[in-house]
């Protein structure tokens, strides 16, 4: 392999790549701006300039292809200086205005204005003025102040997003970010210019004001919007989610996700809408109960039906340790046949860079852990039939909303005679049911989901429950280090009183066996890779923070 | 002496004057020989572009691949916007078939089937010219596919017209293949150059009008000759557009290497009232300006221009009389490059704009000493540090300004007040370790 020296140490490159590339590739970063991993080269912020040995002129490093025995300083006078002369430049009509600036504390500008400039400016003019909050979409609002001109929102736009929907106006200083006249910047992925926004120019107007970036907490997880299972940050204030955003991983979402999975996947756990403490419907009312007397009395009505009788709905929304434990419990301790789960497919909405028809995180994952009909038992279509027909009258529901899935399934769950349901939010299914259990949602509770590549990856709890609290289950982080800040009041806010549904289903089969002794769900997991061929060898460390691809699927092509 | 670009011949912007002149015999004794061997006459003529950076022509040719399957292209470089440059424009007007002649010349030997003549935005007047001379041309048969049956030699090549939406920025030559292709006119990060990739990611020169128009002469009356009219280091004839404080300003094409003092005091009737000279740009605003009282033995060829301190340029020679007002001079050059800046990269977006703030506060009088010094140092740190040649077109000018008449500047401003303000970006000093870990 070929190598040159970087600030005196030797750097070994590929053929083709740029000496930032092969900078960062050993985690050395050389200051930038525009450039980006994964979008063309455009060479226009000027930080990183270098100088290298026998080039009359200070190169790019982002352009600058590293050669053979090249010499490169990223720490010698010349270097310096012109690296303070273009911050100085970018800060000039700046509006500096940190302290209300959403970005502050996630700011490149303001991270190297630390570590790369001298601190102060010889500007003593007016500044530039631009327009200020552009609604430039239904999601972004752009600062054309704080804009840089680094154009990675156009380029992400071109070559990412697929839609050319901004673009430089003006020259000079004056240049700035539009839309086409009458057209908004309302693709897909618009918000991931959020992101990748060095500044505070353009900004998420669902987060906007919301918190400071600091007094925020943030969690490795996945997104539950679709089978492409992004991997996403969860950010949390107060134990409650104020945003998500896309986490690194080449092999699943390189540096994106969709605006639909990165708005539309949290609300529901901060909602007032949240099931909290178990439920028992006695003369058609609810009434909230304890774990124990929810446990005895769900066992109690489901041992009072044949196996016949009895039908379990699994979700592709639960995790595989969810699933296993559903699937477990109904084979072993009901003796039921009819076991299947729902399929959520939005056919046609797909494109070719993330979004899946599939809109269940874990499809491939329940099926596998076990959300599968006996030989002679039913499919999810005909147990529904089944229901209809009376010849079913326990139906035992997990995470699945099926009044909402079809509104026709009113009619037809007021036919059961027992009807128990595991949710996070009341919804049309949970007024039909006889005893609701309130569910963790994904953000309360470790677990693993399987994508549509056959890629398992770790959710992780962000937000605390009451049971969370005290469990040995929770928080990857002590509480000081996760809630560090004294604006951070997770200790006195409203906490769910709910449970994942391994445990819940664990505690239901337990009031007669005792057999189903897990204390976390990393014991499930474990327990199901002995007792599903397709999870050997993999365990939570070996799945990690970037997941694994699922042996079956290795040489599987997908992306 | 014999003019080569701009010859005394009426109406030879007409093509049966050009024919009857000898129009088109180049570029048959050109189809004579091997495109390597034009090539190579051309490069032993020592041709340098007249576009301002007196580059060699045939060297710059012979970086086309000789094997490629791409198409292969040349742009002729007819933007000229540098202000106190107006050479190409006569070359529009009045020697059109002679630039023809030249672009089939310079398209057999580096292999380009298309040619774009890229003409400045605000040229109406010489678009249509040069439209009307190339529709003539197509109409003779002396381009496009009909070529091959008036020359002979199955060699063919097509030429368009391309009017810019004016910019001066499409001068430079990577933002006028961007503005070719209908992108927004930002130059390219050079390397690739425009001979590995350039128009639509093919191969492309780009010429200046002038320096293609000297082509036919080459090779009609051979690289020797050429090489011996003027400075042997860059010869040949230049074009230098005088204007300014003299008494007849316009266009006059000399052998490269002609005093600087001939030019002003001989050819273009010396300066109105006798008045002394107090500063001359000899190649268009981005310069450096030479003081009246350093022009004596001062010639116009690359090599002595810059052994006195500057650059050939353009040829634009912008005279200035002891009366001129050297700050309001500097702030108006600086307010062109402010304008003209296309904002892509940082160092020419915010430095152009920062420099004419600081002018403009001289020129009202409420300068400093310090601003002075600020002023240069704000030039130097653009010098260098930016995508393309602009960034020194408008740094130089200040730079060379401030440093060559300093009293000019000192006179206008107040003794370093103690306008201490600085803006304060934070209040810390570096103490972090400028490499830190990735943070994309």
């Amino acid at each position: 392999m070929s190598s040159f020296i970087l600030d005196g140490k030797q750097i070994e490159f590929k053929q083709g790549q740029t000496i930032i590339q092969a900078a960062a590739d050993h985690g050395i970063d050389i200051p930038h701006f525009c450039w980006h991993p994964s979008l063309s080269i455009s060479g226009n912020c000027r930080v990183c300039l270098v100088e290298v040995e026998r080039m009359p002129k200070l190169v790019i490093a982002c352009s600058t292809l590293a050669a053979e025995g090249m010499v490169v300083h990223t720490n010698s006078e010349k270097t310096l200086a012109a690296r303070n002369a273009v911050m100085e430049f970018i800060l000039i009509n700046h509006p500096l205005d940190c302290p209300i600036c959403d970005e502050a504390g996630e700011c490149k500008l303001q991270d190297y204005a630390y570590q790369h400039s001298v601190g102060e400016s010889r500007f003593t003019e007016e500044k530039m003025h631009k327009d200020k909050r552009v609604e430039l979409g239904p999601h972004v609002m752009f600062d054309g102040e704080r804009c840089i001109s680094c154009s990675r929102c156009i380029r992400f736009c071109d070559e990412i997003a697929g839609e050319p929907q901004l673009t430089f106006v003006q020259r000079g200083d004056r240049v700035t970010i539009v839309t086409y006249p009458g057209k908004e910047l309302d693709n897909p992925y618009s918000l991931n210019v959020t992101d990748i926004c060095p500044v505070g120019a353009l900004t998420n107007r669902d987060f906007r004001f919301k918190a400071r970036v600091w007094d925020m907490s943030s969690t490795k997880s996945v997104c539950s919007g679709c089978a492409r299972g992004c991997n996403t940050d969860i950010w949390v204030r107060s134990n409650e989610i104020l945003r998500l955003t896309p986490r690194h991983n080449e092999e699943v979402n390189s540096y994106w996700m969709c605006d639909e999975g990165r708005l539309n996947t949290f609300k529901h756990v901060n909602s007032e809408s949240r099931v909290s403490g178990p439920q028992i419907k006695r003369d058609g009312k609810l009434n909230k109960s304890n774990w124990d007397e929810a446990y005895a009395a769900a066992f109690g009505e489901l041992k009072s039906y044949t196996k016949d009788e009895i039908a379990f709905i699994g979700s592709a929304a639960s995790t595989c340790e969810d699933n296993y434990i559903l699937a477990k419990f109904a084979k072993t301790v009901i003796g039921a046949k009819h076991i299947d789960f729902p399929r959520h497919i939005k056919a046609g909405d797909q494109d070719n860079i993330l979004i899946r028809e599939d809109k269940t995180p874990n499809a491939l994952g329940a099926e596998l852990a076990g959300i599968r009909p006996a030989a002679d038992g039913l499919t999810f279509h005909a147990i529904m039939k089944a229901v209809d027909e009376g010849r079913i009258k326990a139906l035992y529901v997990v995470e699945e909303d099926l009044v909402g899935l079809n509104p026709a399934y009113k009619e037809t769950l007021r036919k059961l005679e027992l009807l128990i349901v595991h949710a996070s939010n009341y919804n049309e299914t949970t007024e039909l049911a006889n005893i609701i259990f309130p569910a963790a949602t994904y953000a309360e509770k470790n677990g693993t989901w399987v994508n549509f590549q056959g890629r398992i990856q770790r959710i992780r709890p962000a937000v605390t429950t009451i049971e969370g609290d005290r469990s040995l289950d929770n928080l990857a982080m002590s509480r000081l280090d996760k809630f560090g800040t004294e604006f951070d009041r997770w200790g006195n806010v409203k906490k769910m009183d709910a449970r994942p549904v391994w445990k819940i289903i664990s505690g239901l089969a337990n009031t007669q066996s005792g057999k189903f002794r897990y204390s976390t769900s990393e014991d499930v997991f474990n327990e199901l890779v002995k007792s599903v061929p397709d999870f050997s060898g993999l365990d939570y460390d070996v799945i990690g923070e970037k997941g694994a691809a699922l042996k079956k699927f290795v040489n599987t092509k997908t992306v | 002496m014999e003019k080569i670009v701009l010859p005394d011949i009426p109406n030879f912007d007409k093509i049966d004057t050009y024919l009857a002149n000898g129009g088109f015999s180049a570029y048959r004794k050109a189809l004579t020989q091997y495109p390597d061997d034009i090539i190579d006459q051309v490069k032993k003529s020592g041709l340098r572009g007249r576009g301002g950076a007196a580059f060699s022509a045939g060297l710059k040719w012979s970086f086309m691949p000789k094997t490629t399957d791409k198409p292969k292209y040349l742009c002729v470089n007819g933007d000229e916007s540098e202000p106190g440059s107006f050479k190409d424009r006569q070359i529009f007007e009045y020697n059109p078939f002679q630039l023809i002649e030249g672009i089939l010349i310079t398209c057999y030997a580096i292999g380009a089937k298309t040619c774009y003549i890229y003409i400045r935005g605000e040229y109406h007047k010489w678009v249509k010219f040069m439209e009307k001379a190339v529709e003539t041309a197509y109409e003779k048969g002396f381009v496009g596919e009909k070529m091959k049956e008036v020359f002979g030699g199955g060699f063919f090549c097509d030429i368009h017209v391309h009017k810019g939406a004016g910019a001066y920025i499409c001068g430079e030559e990577s933002s006028l293949m961007n503005s070719i292709e209908g992108k927004r006119p930002y130059p390219r990060v050079k390397p690739p150059f425009p001979a590995q990739n350039g128009l639509w990611g093919n191969p492309t020169t780009i010429n200046n009008v002038e320096t293609i128009t000297n082509v036919p002469a080459i090779i009609n009356k051979g690289w020797e000759w050429y090489a011996s009219i003027g400075e042997p280091k860059h010869p040949g004839t230049i074009l230098f557009g005088v204007s300014g404080h003299v008494n007849k300003p316009g266009v006059y094409e000399l052998p490269s290497g002609t005093l600087l003092t001939d030019i002003i005091y001989s050819y273009a009737g010396g300066v109105p009232g006798n008045k002394k000279i107090k500063c001359v740009i000899p190649g268009g605003s981005s310069m450096p300006p030479l003081r009246g009282d350093q022009l004596e033995g001062v010639k116009m060829d690359a090599e002595s221009l810059r052994m006195a301190g500057s650059a050939i340029g353009t040829g634009g020679i912008m005279v200035m009389d002891e009366d001129t007002d050297l700050v309001k001079v500097l702030a108006r050059i600086t307010k062109f490059y402010y304008h003209e800046s296309c904002g892509q990269c940082t160092p020419c977006r915010e430095g152009t704009g920062w420099m004419l703030k600081l002018l403009n506060r001289i020129l009202r009088g409420e300068g400093s000493t310090k601003d002075v010094e600020l002023l240069v140092s704000v030039a130097n740190n653009i010098e260098g540090n930016t995508v393309c040649a602009l960034g020194e077109a408008a740094a130089w000018p200040v730079k060379f300004m401030v440093t060559r008449f300093r009293d000019e500047f000192e006179a206008r401003v107040k003794e370093s007040a103690a306008r201490e303000v600085v803006n304060k970006v934070h209040s810390m000093r570096r103490t972090v370790n400028p490499i830190s870990p990735i943070n994309i």
